[in-house]
This record gives structure tokens, C-alpha cells and sequence, in this order.
């Protein structure tokens, strides 16, 4: 497994990956330094208005739809001239291949999480906050969309593992990420819908006594729920698939 | 030469999901506004008396992002039908001038996207009436709203299609247009020059028409350097 992982690694290095990662920090930077956050000075901690300014854009788009874009390029090399062939042909199984390029994708979603917390930071600096950093806080949120990514990344990576172009899991992802606009302010909806959670995990809620923003129960059932269906959707697609 | 270049075109891209998306853009647009009336219609008809009015700008509300991660889909699965399997070579060594091909791209996407847009004024226009609405029915905005974004989203098409065309990985030009379509997002609070606000129909003189020019000259700035750098480049 981890062999495998290492291979995928290797693969991915010498590509230009590093500027899809960056790209959504970026966003953030940009609309963490626009933000007018004066207007809270004094009647809350400066932070949380500067993360509710930059989780906007970050949380509701592109975290959901950069998902779209890490699965399909970690198949890129696969779906090019037979190389799913090629891979297969090695003793590994494809329950593990599988797993191990979702576990990449995770890898690469965390990365992006981590640069945007850098970007927080960056931002707060730059407009000179003096209150103090809401440090666990701002990890709550930070891993909380992270994790609220996993159903995502496993329905793409069904998709990318599926569809040969880019732009096919891309569309599926647009398709399910522009309800979530909507979806994310309605009370009924928004706990169930997949694509809200990465908003509602990194949305800093007040103290609820739950380890995240969002309660246990839809952590579990939604979050959790969505991924096994997925993953295993994906998992049992490509068991069958003709390579 | 251009005809049969464009027949082509409409040729390959059958069966492949692309006309799907073209009709499921303004459905899923006028779908995102079903929900909402479907919910809390008294509440949104209380919300303004002018309630075409304010119908159709709901709607619009979701025009843009629409449009712009169409375009943005489109480009791609364009480019890809030649980048998937090295095509662009078979493709060039026809006899077709690269000009040609990208023109004959470029038109395609157009009519898919005007397609789109008619479709959008036919869904809306419909639904809208079905919600009976009352008062008279604006044809004026309904057109406005219809065609305007298409031809302020110009240099987004034109741009998008430069990256799919001459990007080998399609990650590249989908991430560029995420990034888009955030400052799409974003747009109200954003400077005017940023082409990616142009569909939203807003500018600091409240005149969409002023979008709708800019767009076309913008896009036609844009269409023209893409294919000079697509003509100039060696094909993979």
C-alpha cells in the first residue's frame, strides 16, 4: 500500500500541481485583505470576521470544486495510452490502487488546507489584528473542511476513474456544487446536502460543545453516510471496469 | 471551407454529454428558482411588488456562475475531444487552416451557448407564468436577462478556449476557471475591469448595456490573441 502510494507520489511531483494548490489560498488571501473587517473592531475578535470574509468564496466554491480538479489529475496518467493497463499489470490489486490515489487526493486536499490557514494568517497580519489568534478555532476549521471533503473527493474519484476528459467530472461536480448556494441557507436542506458541509464545518459557530462546528449526529450520518456510499460506489465500479 | 469545418465539429461532439449540458445549464438555472418559490413563495412575493421584477432577478442570481462554469466545461470537453487521443496532429494535417479550426471551435461553443440562452428565456418565461405572477409580462428584461450575460461572458469564452486549446493537462484551464467563476462569485465587491464581473451585469454607470459592448470588444480582443498563440504554437 504504501508502495503504491509512494508511485503515485512520484508521478505527481514533476507535475505542475503546485499551482492548482495554491490557487484557492489565494482566493482566500485576496478576499481576506479586501475584507472590510473594521466594522467589527471592539464587538467581536477581529479573526472571525476575516474567516467568515474568506470562507465565503473558499468554503462554498472552491473547496468543493478543486476536488473535481485533484481526482481527475491524479488519473491524468492512467487514462493516457493505456496506462491503466500498465498499472494493473503489477501485483497490486485495484481495491488498493483505488485507495491509495483517494488517499493521495486527501493528502493533496490537506495541503491546500494547511496554505490556507498560511493564508489566514497572512491576511490577519497584513491588516495588522490585534486581537488574539483564535488558534483553536481556526484549526477547528481548517480540519473540519477538511474532513467535510471526504464524500466529495470519493464521488470524484468514482467519476474521474470513470470518465476519461476532465471536463466530465467536472460538470457532475458544478451539477451538485452550485445547489449548495442555495441549499446553505436553508435550514431543512443544508444539515443533509453533501456539498454545504464543507461551509458548515468551516463556518466558526460558537462554543456547541462538539469537536467541530456542526453536531455529532450529521457529522456521522452525513459526512460519514455520503463517503461509504461513494467510496464504495466508486470502489466496486472499478473492480469491474474494463481497462 | 468553414461549413464543412463546423459540420465537423458538430459531428464530434455527439453523443458525448455536450448537448446535455447545453439544455441542463437554463434548466438547472430556473430549477435553482423553482426550489426557492417552491419553498417560501409567499415570502418572496412579499419581498417587492414588482414581482416579474424581482423574479427575474432571481434568476439572474444564478445566470452568471451558470454561464461562466458552462463555458468553462465546454472549452474543456472541446479541446479535449482532440487532446485525448494526440488528435490535433490528424487533425492538421488535413487541409484546414489552424485559423479554421479554431474559428470552428470557437462558433460551435457560440451556438451552444446561444442555445442556452434561448432556452434560458423559454424556461423562464414559462415557470414565470405558471407562478402567475401577475401584471404584465416584461418582455424587455426577460430578453435582457436572457442574452445579456451570454455577451458580456465573451471574453471568458474567449479566454477559457485559449487555455483548453493549448493546454496539454486540462487541470490548468479548469482551475483557471474556478478561480473565474469565484470572482464571478465575488463580483459585486470587485473592480469593474475584471472581465469575470461582466456577466453579472452590474458596472459603476447601471447600464448593462455598457457589458454587453465591453464583452464583445473585449472578447474579440481576446478571441484574437488565443488564436494567434494557437496558430503560432507547434502541434503535439
Amino acid at each position: 500500500m504504501l508502495t503504491i502510494l509512494k508511485s503515485e507520489w512520484f508521478k505527481l511531483r514533476k507535475s505542475n500541481i503546485i499551482g492548482i494548490l495554491l490557487a484557492g489560498p489565494l482566493i482566500g488571501l485576496g478576499a481576506g485583505i479586501g475584507a472590510d473587517t473594521a466594522e467589527a473592531a471592539g464587538m467581536m475578535n477581529e479573526w472571525y470576521m476575516i474567516l467568515i470574509y474568506m470562507n465565503l468564496p473558499y468554503a462554498v466554491l472552491f473547496l468543493p470544486l478543486i476536488t473535481g480538479v485533484l481526482a481527475s489529475f491524479v488519473c491524468r496518467y492512467e487514462h493516457q495510452a493505456g496506462g491503466w493497463k500498465q498499472l494493473l499489470a503489477l501485483p497490486v490489486t485495484r481495491g488498493k490502487v483505488f485507495a491509495a490515489k483517494y488517499v493521495l487526493i486527501l493528502l493533496l486536499v490537506l495541503f491546500i488546507q494547511l496554505f490556507y490557514l498560511a493564508a489566514i494568517a497572512g491576511a490577519g497580519l497584513y491588516k495588522g489584528i490585534a486581537d488574539p489568534f483564535p488558534a483553536a478555532i481556526v484549526w477547528k476549521s481548517i480540519l473540519g473542511g477538511w474532513i467535510a471533503a471526504f464524500p466529495l473527493v470519493a464521488l470524484q474519484l468514482w467519476m474521474s476513474v470513470w470518465f476519461k476528459s476532465f471536463a466530465a467530472p467536472f460538470a457532475v461536480n458544478v451539477v451538485f456544487t452550485l445547489p449548495s448556494i442555495l441549499a446553505m441557507n436553508s435550514e431543512k436542506v443544508g444539515p443533509y446536502y453533501p456539498w454545504a458541509q464543507p461551509f458548515a464545518m468551516m463556518y466558526p459557530a460558537t462554543e456547541n460543545g462538539d469537536i467541530f462546528f456542526i453536531p455529532w449526529e450529521q457529522l456521522i450520518t452525513v459526512i460519514g453516510g455520503f463517503f461509504l456510499l461513494f467510496y464504495l460506489g466508486g470502489y466496486f465500479y472499478f473492480q469491474r471496469k474494463a481497462v | 471551407m468553414m461549413g464543412k469545418l463546423l459540420s465537423a465539429e458538430f459531428m464530434k461532439i455527439k453523443r458525448k454529454g455536450i448537448w446535455f449540458l447545453t439544455v441542463l445549464g437554463p434548466i438547472g438555472v430556473v430549477a435553482m428558482q423553482m426550489v426557492n418559490y417552491g419553498v417560501r413563495k409567499e415570502y418572496l412575493f412579499r419581498q417587492n411588488d414588482d414581482r416579474w421584477g424581482y423574479y427575474l432577478d432571481n434568476i439572474h442570481s444564478f445566470t452568471p456562475l451558470a454561464i461562466v462554469l458552462g463555458i468553462v466545461i465546454l472549452t474543456s470537453f472541446m479541446s479535449s475531444i482532440e487532446n485525448e487521443t494526440n488528435a490535433w496532429k490528424q487533425l492538421m494535417a488535413l487541409p484546414v487552416s489552424k485559423m479554421g479550426v479554431y474559428l470552428s471551435k470557437f462558433t460551435v461553443l457560440s451556438v451552444l451557448l446561444l442555445i442556452s440562452s434561448v432556452l434560458l428565456l423559454l424556461f423562464t418565461l414559462a415557470f414565470g407564468i405558471s407562478l402567475d405572477l401577475g401584471g404584465e409580462i416584461p418582455y424587455a428584461g426577460l430578453l435582457k436577462y436572457s442574452f445579456y450575460p451570454f455577451f458580456a461572458a465573451l471574453p471568458v469564452l474567449a479566454l477559457q478556449l485559449w487555455a483548453a486549446a493549448v493546454s496539454v493537462n486540462q487541470g490548468v484551464p479548469i482551475t483557471l476557471g474556478i478561480l473565474g467563476v469565484i470572482l464571478t462569485y465575488a463580483g459585486y465587491a470587485l473592480p469593474d475591469w475584471l472581465i469575470w464581473k461582466w456577466p453579472l451585469l452590474m458596472n459603476d454607470w447601471e447600464e448593462p448595456l455598457i457589458n454587453v459592448l465591453l464583452g464583445g470588444g473585449a472578447g474579440l480582443i481576446l478571441y484574437a490573441a488565443g488564436m494567434i498563440d494557437f496558430v503560432r504554437r507547434d502541434v503535439k
